[in-house]
C-alpha cells in the first residue's frame, strides 16, 4: 500500500522518546509544552535545529505513520502511533458471517467459526455451502451438500465429504473426519475442543487423577490409531499433567510444578505455597520438612494410546514416499508447505487438506499506553463502524495537503495559454535542478485559532540534495467553528475555488516571500520551494551495508502501511522486487538505474510547531473558577512525498 | 471530435453526477445514480444484466410450492417495480475502464442477476471489475482490482490494487484486503474517512472532475 505521490507522513515523537524508560531526565522532543515559558521552547527548538529529522535513516522510518493511523492523547497532549498504545478485544467476530462469538467461547472453543465459515484449504479463498442436486423444481433441496470453493473449484468431493444437512456444518465435519479416517468416534474430551481451553483440562483432571494408569487400562484394547490429533493432544496434555502433579506430589519441592504452573492452576497453588512453607516454615521448624520429602517419582513417558502415544509405523515413511513417487499424486498432489501450516501435522498430499474454519477477528479498543487513558471504544457490534471514543490525530493536528502549483514560465507566454494548459509538473518525473513550486495546506481542526511554525532543513538528506525553502514559515491557521458557519462559508464556493486554484481572475498570482499564499476560514496555504536535486547516476560512494539499511527500512515502511495482522500470513506481501539495477553491483556505470531503491523519491521533512490557547481543562491543578486560557504546544516532524526526481 | 470536446468532456446531469461522454453505460433505465457521482472515460456500467421479471417468480413459486417451506431466498424483489440493476451512491468515483457489473449466481438451476449496491464515496479504481453484491460506504477499491460475484464489502474496506478477491468473500469493515486470492491483510487507522483525509477525498476529488 505504498501511497501515490504526493503523500504526508507524520513521524510519532515517540521515536525519540522510549516508553520504556519514564526516568529520562531529558527530552529531546518538546512534548507536553503546556505552560512552558518561552526559552525553554526556543531552546526545545535549538536542540530539534541539532539534529534535523531524516526520513531516511532506517530508525526514522519506522516512526513514520499514514495521518489517519495516529491517535491522540488528550492528557499526555501528545501524538500516539500504534507504538504508544495498548489494545484491548472488545468483541470476537467472523469476517465473513460477521456474527459475534462470545469471548468464553472463544476461550472454550478455540477461535475460529462455528458456524459454516470455511476457507479453502488449497487457496484460503471463502468456501459456498452449495447442493448437488441443482435440478431446478424438482428437487426439492434435500440433496447432499458440499462446501466450494469459487476460486480455484475445489470442493468437499475432493477429499469425499459430503454434508447431510446445509447447516452446523462445522459439526458434522469434524464427527466425519474424526470417523471417515478409520478412527472411531474420540472420546469425551475429543470432539474439537480447543485443546488449550480450561475445560479440556477440566475434563482430562475428571478422568486422570489415579494412579500410573498403565496397570488401571489394559494397555492396548484399542488399535493404538485410535485417537484423532485432538483428542490425542487432549490425552496427552492430561497425561502429562498428570506426571507433573505426581511427580511434584510433595509440596515442598518449589521447582517441581515450574514446568507445569502455566496450565495447572493447582500446582501452581501448590508451588506458591510450597514456596512460603519450604523457605519459612522450613527454616523456623528445622529440618522436618526435608525428613519427611519422599523420594521425588521419575517422570516417565506416554506408553499407551490411550495416554496419547502414538507409534510411527515402521513402513509409514515408505508408504508416503510410494505414494509421492506414484503417477496419480505427482507435483500436484502434494500440499504445499503453505497448506500444510494450517493443517494437522501428518497431512502430506492434497486429500489430506481439510476445510478450515475462517478465523475469527477482533474489534479492539485503544489505551494510551503512559496514562491508560482509552483513545479508541469502538461500538461493541461486530457490524458497527461507529466509534464511542475516537480520539484520532487528525482532529488535533493540521490536516496537511499538498498539491502542486502549475509551473509558471518564466520566459514569455501569453497568459491566455497559461490559463488554458497551465502544466502540473508531473510528480513522477520531477526535473532536476528546475524549481518547482508547491501548495501545502494546513486545515485547522480545532476550534481554537492556531500559530504554526513550520522549519526544514535547506537541502534534504540523502544523496540527492533538493534544496527546500518554505516562502513563508509562521502563519496562522482560523478556528474551526461550527457546521453551519461553513455551510454559510460554502454558499460563495466558486470564490473559493478560484482562489485555491491559484488563478484569481485573470492575471497569475506570484508567490512571495514572507506572505501566506492563501488563507480560508480554518486553512492556510503556504508556498514551498523546491529546486530538485540531481541525481547521480551510479557514484559508489555509498557502501553496500547502508544501503541494505535503508531498504529494510522501506521495507519496514511498506509492510508497516499493510499492518499484517491479518490471519494469514500473506507471503505475496512481503516480497518486494528489488528495482532493475539492484544488486548488480555499483561499479556499473551503464546502467541508468539510481544508485540505491527510492533514491530518487523526493521526500521533505518539515517540522511543524504549532501553539494554541486552549481552555484550561479539569485535569489541571489551578483551582480557579474561570476557564483560565492555557497555552498549548504541539511539535512534531513530518515528511512530505512530494514526487520521484527523473534521472 | 472536436465540437464533442468543445462541450465538455463530462455530461452533468441535474443532481450534479458527472458522466463521461465516453463511458459505456447500458441499460440507463436500470441504473440508480445518487448525485455527485462521478463516471470516468471508457468505463462499463452494464444496467442491461438486470433480473428479468419473468424469471424469478416462476422459480420463486417453483420453490415455495414444492418445498412448502420458507426457504431463504435472497431479496425477491417486487415483481411489479422495474428491476434496478446498478445504483450508485453519492460522490462515488467510477475510474477509466472500470466495469461494474451486476452479479449473477445460478440458483436452483436459474441463472439470474442481482442488483450491485455501491454505497456513498466509494472509489473504484482504473480497470478494476466490480461484481459484488453490496459495497458500502467509503470503500476504496484499487486499481485492477476484481472483485468477484456476490462478493459484500462493508464500509471502509480497502482493496489494494490487484487484488482478487473470490466469489462470495465479505470484507469486514475497517479492513484491508489484497493479494489472489484476496485475504484480510490489515486494517486501515482509526482516522480512515475523516474528510479531507485518506478516505475522505471523495468531495475533493469529485470536485476537481472536469475542470
Amino acid at each position: 500500500m505504498s501511497r501515490p505521490f504526493p503523500y504526508t507522513y507524520i513521524s510519532c515523537p515517540c521515536v525519540e522518546r522510549p516508553v520504556s524508560d519514564p526516568s529520562r531526565k531529558k527530552e529531546t522532543s518538546p512534548r507536553k509544552g503546556s505552560s512552558q515559558p518561552a526559552p525553554e521552547i526556543n531552546d526545545n527548538d535549538d536542540e530539534e535545529e541539532e539534529k534535523d529529522f531524516d526520513p531516511r535513516s532506517p530508525r526514522a522510518n519506522f516512526s513514520l505513520y499514514p495521518p489517519e493511523q495516529l491517535l491522540y492523547c488528550e492528557d499526555c497532549h501528545q501524538i500516539k502511533c500504534p507504538r504508544c498504545i495498548t489494545e484491548e478485544i472488545v468483541c470476537w467476530y467472523c469476517p465473513s458471517c460477521l456474527f459475534e462469538t462470545p469471548s468464553s467461547m472463544v476461550r472454550s472453543e478455540g477461535n475460529r467459526c462455528a458456524r459454516n465459515c470455511f476457507s479453502c484449504p488449497i487457496c484460503t479463498a471463502p468456501l459456498a455451502v452449495s447442493t448437488l442436486e441443482n435440478v431446478s423444481g424438482s428437487g426439492s433441496q434435500q440433496g447432499p451438500w458440499v462446501l466450494s470453493c469459487g476460486y480455484c473449484m475445489w470442493t468437499t468431493l475432493d477429499i469425499g465429504i459430503k454434508f447431510d444437512k446445509p447447516t452446523n456444518i462445522r459439526n458434522q465435519l469434524s464427527k466425519m473426519t474424526e470417523s471417515s479416517r478409520g478412527r472411531q468416534m474420540s472420546r469425551a474430551y475429543g470432539d474439537l475442543k480447543s485443546p488449550l481451553s480450561p475445560l479440556a483440562t477440566a475434563y482430562s483432571t475428571v478422568d486422570g487423577p489415579e494412579v500410573p494408569p498403565d496397570d488401571g487400562k489394559p494397555p492396548a484394547d484399542e488399535d493404538p490409531a485410535v485417537l484423532g490429533p485432538d483428542a490425542r493432544f487432549a490425552a496427552l496434555k492430561a497425561f502429562y499433567r498428570n506426571q507433573l502433579s505426581e511427580t511434584s506430589a510433595s509440596p515442598n519441592d518449589p521447582l517441581g510444578t515450574d514446568f507445569g504452573a502455566g496450565f495447572s492452576s493447582p500446582g501452581a497453588l501448590n508451588r506458591i505455597m510450597s514456596l512460603y512453607t519450604s523457605s519459612t516454615l522450613s527454616g523456623l521448624y528445622g529440618g522436618n520438612s526435608k525428613k519427611s520429602k519422599p523420594k521425588p517419582l521419575m517422570m516417565r513417558e506416554a506408553q499407551t494410546a490411550s495416554e496419547g502415544l502414538k507409534l510411527a509405523a515402521s513402513d509409514a515413511e515408505d508408504t508416503i514416499i510410494q505414494r509421492m513417487a506414484s503417477d496419480d499424486c505427482g507435483w500436484e498432489g502434494l500440499a504445499s508447505s503453505e497448506q500444510r501450516v494450517f493443517q494437522f501435522p501428518e497431512a502430506r498430499f492434497v486429500e489430506d487438506l481439510l476445510p478450515l474454519p475462517t478465523l475469527l477477528r477482533t474489534k479492539r479498543s485503544k489505551r494510551c499506553k503512559s496514562c491508560k487513558h482509552i483513545l479508541v471504544k469502538p461500538e461493541f457490534k461486530p457490524q458497527s463502524t461507529r466509534f464511542r471514543i475516537r480520539l484520532i490525530a487528525l482532529s488535533y493536528i493540521p490536516l496537511t495537503t499538498i498539491r502542486p502549483l502549475a509551473v509558471s514560465p518564466s520566459s514569455g507566454v501569453t497568459s491566455s495559454t497559461t490559463l488554458l494548459a497551465a502544466p502540473t509538473p508531473d510528480l513522477n518525473a520531477l526535473q532536476p535542478l528546475q524549481p518547482i513550486q508547491i501548495l501545502l495546506t494546513l486545515k485547522n481542526h480545532m476550534f481554537d485559532p492556531v500559530r504554526v511554525t513550520l522549519g526544514t532543513p535547506s537541502v534534504t538528506p540523502g544523496a540527492v540534495a533538493t534544496k527546500v525553502t518554505i516562502l513563508c514559515p509562521q502563519f496562522d491557521i482560523g478556528a474551526n467553528s461550527d457546521v453551519w458557519d461553513e455551510a454559510l462559508q460554502a454558499s460563495n464556493p466558486a470564490d473559493q475555488r478560484s482562489s485555491r486554484s491559484g488563478l484569481t481572475g485573470g492575471y497569475e498570482k506570484v508567490a512571495e516571500a514572507g506572505k501566506v499564499w492563501d488563507k480560508g476560514r480554518n486553512w492556510t496555504t503556504v508556498v514551498l520551494e523546491v529546486v530538485p536535486g540531481l541525481l547521480e547516476r551510479k557514484t559508489g560512494t555509498l557502501n553496500t551495508k547502508e544501503k541494505k539499511d535503508e531498504e529494510d527500512a522501506k521495507d519496514a515502511r511498506h509492510a508497516r502501511d499493510a499492518t499484517s495482522d491479518g490471519g494469514w500470513s500473506d507471503s505475496d506481501e512481503n516480497e518486494t522486487t528489488p528495482p532493475p539495477g539492484h544488486g548488480l553491483g555499483l561499479e556499473t556505470q551503464s546502467s541508468p538505474a539510481p544508485a540505491q531503491p527510492d533514491e530518487d523519491v523526493l521526500e521533505i521533512p518539515v517540522f511543524v510547531r504549532m501553539e494554541w490557547d486552549s481552555e484550561n481543562q479539569m485535569e489541571q491543578p489551578v483551582a480557579k473558577g474561570k476557564p483560565e486560557m492555557v497555552k498549548r504546544e504541539l511539535a512534531y516532524w513530518m515528511v512530505l512525498g512530494v514526487g520521484r526526481i527523473e534521472y | 471530435m472536436p465540437p464533442k470536446a468543445a462541450k465538455g468532456e463530462y455530461i452533468e446531469t441535474d443532481t450534479g453526477n458527472k458522466i463521461s461522454r465516453r463511458s459505456n453505460i447500458h441499460g440507463t433505465q436500470h441504473i440508480i445514480l445518487g448525485g455527485k457521482t462521478v463516471i470516468q472515460t471508457d468505463a462499463v456500467i452494464r444496467g442491461d444484466l438486470y433480473r428479468l421479471p419473468g424469471a424469478h417468480p416462476s422459480s420463486s413459486s417453483s420453490t415455495t410450492g414444492d418445498s412448502g417451506e420458507p426457504t431463504p431466498a435472497p431479496a425477491p424483489a417486487a415483481p411489479n417495480t422495474p428491476s434496478v440493476a446498478v445504483s450508485i451512491g453519492r460522490y462515488s468515483y467510477v475510474s477509466k475502464q472500470a466495469v461494474l457489473r451486476p452479479p449473477s449466481r445460478l440458483h436452483r438451476g436459474v441463472h439470474s442477476f442481482y442488483p450491485l449496491k455501491i454505497g456513498d464515496h466509494v472509489f473504484i479504481g482504473e480497470r478494476a471489475v466490480v461484481e459484488a453484491a453490496s459495497v458500502g460506504n467509503h470503500v476504496h477499491i484499487g486499481c485492477d482490482a476484481v472483485v468477484g460475484s456476490m462478493a459484500i464489502l462493508k464500509d471502509f474496506a480497502y482493496v489494494l490494487d490487484g487484488a482478487v478477491i473470490p466469489p462470495g468473500m465479505v470484507v469486514p469493515s475497517w479492513c484491508v484486503v489484497g493479494g489472489a486470492p484476496a485475504r484480510i491483510v490489515g486494517e486501515v487507522g482509526e482516522g480512515y474517512g475523516v474528510e479531507g483525509a485518506e478516505g475522505g477525498l471523495a468531495r475533493e476529488r469529485y470536485r476537481l472532475v472536469g475542470r
